[in-house]
């Protein structure tokens, strides 16, 4: 298949799961019991503010206009207003939306990189004392409870050792070079609590795979020439075993950022995760449904550029 | 709200044939694997625990004079910040997140598996359902989940829905592999050459040999299920009017006393560790049972 239909395949693919958000957030809100304006325009607003958000997204019309309207003021960005901070829903999730990306994508390369090698070294000693440790931790990994993790991490390298800030993104009042050494201090916690909870099922992925690759026959002809173990396992082996590790990546993403919306609440952490938990508090409908719609854009877009990278990577993924 | 893929829990050897025997061989070499006893015993200690709330301790509603008590002989897990015991919310808390685990793994499981066996015995429906699992596999839940338990207003229900309307089609993905391989095995061909009853084949034929799928995926939805009612309640999505683990880390949260207090945090946090590791053991363990190759050791 030439790149240019692989591209474009993968972006059709993109398009169509951003739609079908788009019409499951629709639909759960119109077929909810309850008063679907509540989504979009508040109780509070004066009669003129509230009849006009309403007949923007026709809620007066059938359900079949309705949705082309929706999808219409959706596509323009128009989430509709705050309630809480009288701005468009766009505007405030904007503003929140780089730091969440910086906690996500740092947590994400964090885990690749403790991840990969506790993965390789379980399975090139499997069955020995080392490998059954790396998996207890796998597994433990895959059972923690992200807030649970961020308040242990807050309050031993917080509160008790003081080693990093316990809140927020930066400190006010630094400028230059001391506001970017704020913002990584403050980066540490969050992150390393989002990489724990993400750990487990990587390493056991990496493990998994590399054992089955470690059995094929190319390894066998590698060992038959003299390489060296260290060269045919990091070399050989690895490099075949890393696509399910990729894959593994684009299916995490929608559980990377449930976790981040946790993490951010816990550390007080301004992305679109502790957005969802104010507007939770406040009753924000049209914060939430934004939040929503726009971290699954995110997700499926981040999703389609790892994918089309990879494409170009590795030729069997463009294959199948 | 684990992870996507787990390895070693969710691969089950097909089975067409699940006879006293073969249970009989799986509960032999189950009984020799430790960590699946132990993990058995917590959870039944967990259930035990559940059932027997009222029983154990009186139901923390009311507010005490001894604020933010560190543990000790008198208050064993410590005292929250409106001076109620906090075993006791632990131990009343324990019943609601097994409730919601169950209740919305159970609802998950019913319909995951009655979606998958039907794409995969009616292979026109197939291609539909599958592009629907794998959309809704690529978004964030939670969010999700959020916006919705926003809207309908917290209550036990609500959670329980919630949660189950978005876990299915996980579900449905683990089972629909499974499920795949039977209907090309020869006895569905000759269930078909006995009847024309559709039902008949999937509920008679189907449905038992993809079983062992479902019991592994039983356990995982519901350990996924707890974190998820966790994650929610947390974020003050939780029933206001009965206990969770989830809700005793909100009101933490919300009192302030979240990172001073150490004992708030810890005794829930622990208890949501059990129950979801031990879940996840074992159906670990369950799997190593199963599977035809380790009954030899």
């Amino acid at each position: 298949m030439s790149r240019l239909s692989f591209i474009l395949r993968r972006l059709s693919r993109a398009v169509v799961t951003i739609l079908f958000a788009v019409t499951v957030t629709f639909l759960l809100l119109r077929l909810m019991p309850g008063d679907p304006a509540l989504a979009i325009a508040s109780p509070n607003m004066t009669d003129e503010a509230r009849a006009l958000l309403l007949t923007q997204y026709g809620l007066d019309k059938p359900l079949f206009v309705q949705f082309g309207l929706y999808m219409g003021q959706v596509f323009q960005g128009n989430f509709g207003t705050s309630f809480t901070q009288s701005l468009p829903v766009m505007e405030v999730l904007l503003k929140r939306l780089p730091w969440t990306l910086l906690l996500t994508f740092t947590a994400l390369t964090l885990t690749v990189i403790v991840g990969i090698p506790l993965g390789v070294l379980a399975a090139s000693r499997r069955g020995k004392l080392l490998d059954k440790i790396v998996q207890v931790i796998g597994v433990t990994g895959q059972s923690l409870f992200v807030p649970s993790i961020g308040v242990l991490l807050l309050f031993v390298f917080g509160l008790t050792l003081r080693w990093f800030p316990i809140g927020g993104a930066y400190s006010t009042g630094t400028y230059g070079l001391d506001w970017y050494a704020s913002v990584a201090t403050h980066l540490v916690l969050p992150a390393v609590s989002l990489m724990l909870i993400q750990l487990g099922s990587y390493v056991l992925t990496m493990r998994a795979t590399l054992i089955d690759a470690l059995q094929e026959d190319y390894i066998i002809l590698a060992k038959a020439n003299g390489l060296p173990d260290r060269r045919i396992l990091w070399k050989h082996a690895l490099r075949n075993a890393l696509l399910p590790t990729t894959t593994l990546i684009g299916l995490q993403l929608g559980f990377l950022v449930g976790g981040a919306v946790l993490t951010e609440t816990v550390f007080a952490y301004p992305g679109i995760g502790r957005g969802i938990y104010e507007a939770v508090t406040q009753l924000d409908f049209p914060v939430l449904q934004g939040a929503f719609l726009l971290l699954a854009t995110t997700v499926v877009v981040a999703n389609m550029v790892t994918d089309i990278i990879y494409g170009f990577l590795d030729p069997r993924v463009k294959t199948s | 709200m684990t992870s996507e893929i787990d390895p070693v829990g969710l691969t089950a050897e097909p089975v067409t044939t699940e006879n006293v025997r073969a249970s009989a061989a799986t509960w032999r070499v189950f009984r020799r694997e430790p960590l699946g006893l132990i993990s058995a015993a917590v959870l039944l200690g967990l259930v035990f625990v559940a059932l027997a709330a009222p029983l154990l301790t009186p139901y923390p509603a009311s507010y005490g004079l001894d604020v933010l008590n560190a543990p000790s002989l008198q208050y064993l897990f410590g005292t929250d910040s409106l001076g109620r015991d906090l075993l006791g919310e632990v131990i009343w808390g324990t019943q609601q997140s097994l409730l919601v685990a169950v209740a919305a793994s159970v609802i998950a499981i019913a319909i995951g598996t009655v979606i998958a066996v039907i794409g995969a015995y009616f292979r026109r429906i197939d291609t539909f359902i599958s592009i629907i699992v794998d959309l809704t596999l690529s978004l964030p839940v939670l969010p999700l989940m959020i916006l919705v338990a926003a809207l309908a207003g917290p209550s036990t229900t609500t959670i329980i829905a919630v949660i189950a309307a978005f876990s299915w089609p996980e579900v449905t993905r683990l089972v629909r592999s499974q499920a795949l391989t039977v209907v090309n095995l020869p006895y569905v061909d000759a269930a078909r050459l006995m009847t024309t009853s559709s039902i008949w084949i999937i509920g008679r034929h189907i449905i038992p040999a993809v079983t062992p799928v479902i019991v592994v995926s039983v356990v995982v939805t519901a350990s996924r299920a707890v974190l998820a009612a966790a994650g929610l309640a947390f974020l003050g999505l939780g029933d206001p009017t009965t206990w969770s683990w989830g809700r005793i880390l909100y009101e933490a949260q919300q009192s302030g006393a979240m990172s001073s207090a150490w004992w708030l945090t810890l005794f829930p946090s622990i208890a949501i560790l059990l129950l979801v590791l031990s879940a996840t053991l074992l159906s670990i363990a369950y799997n190593d049972a199963r599977n035809p190759r380790n009954r030899s050791r």
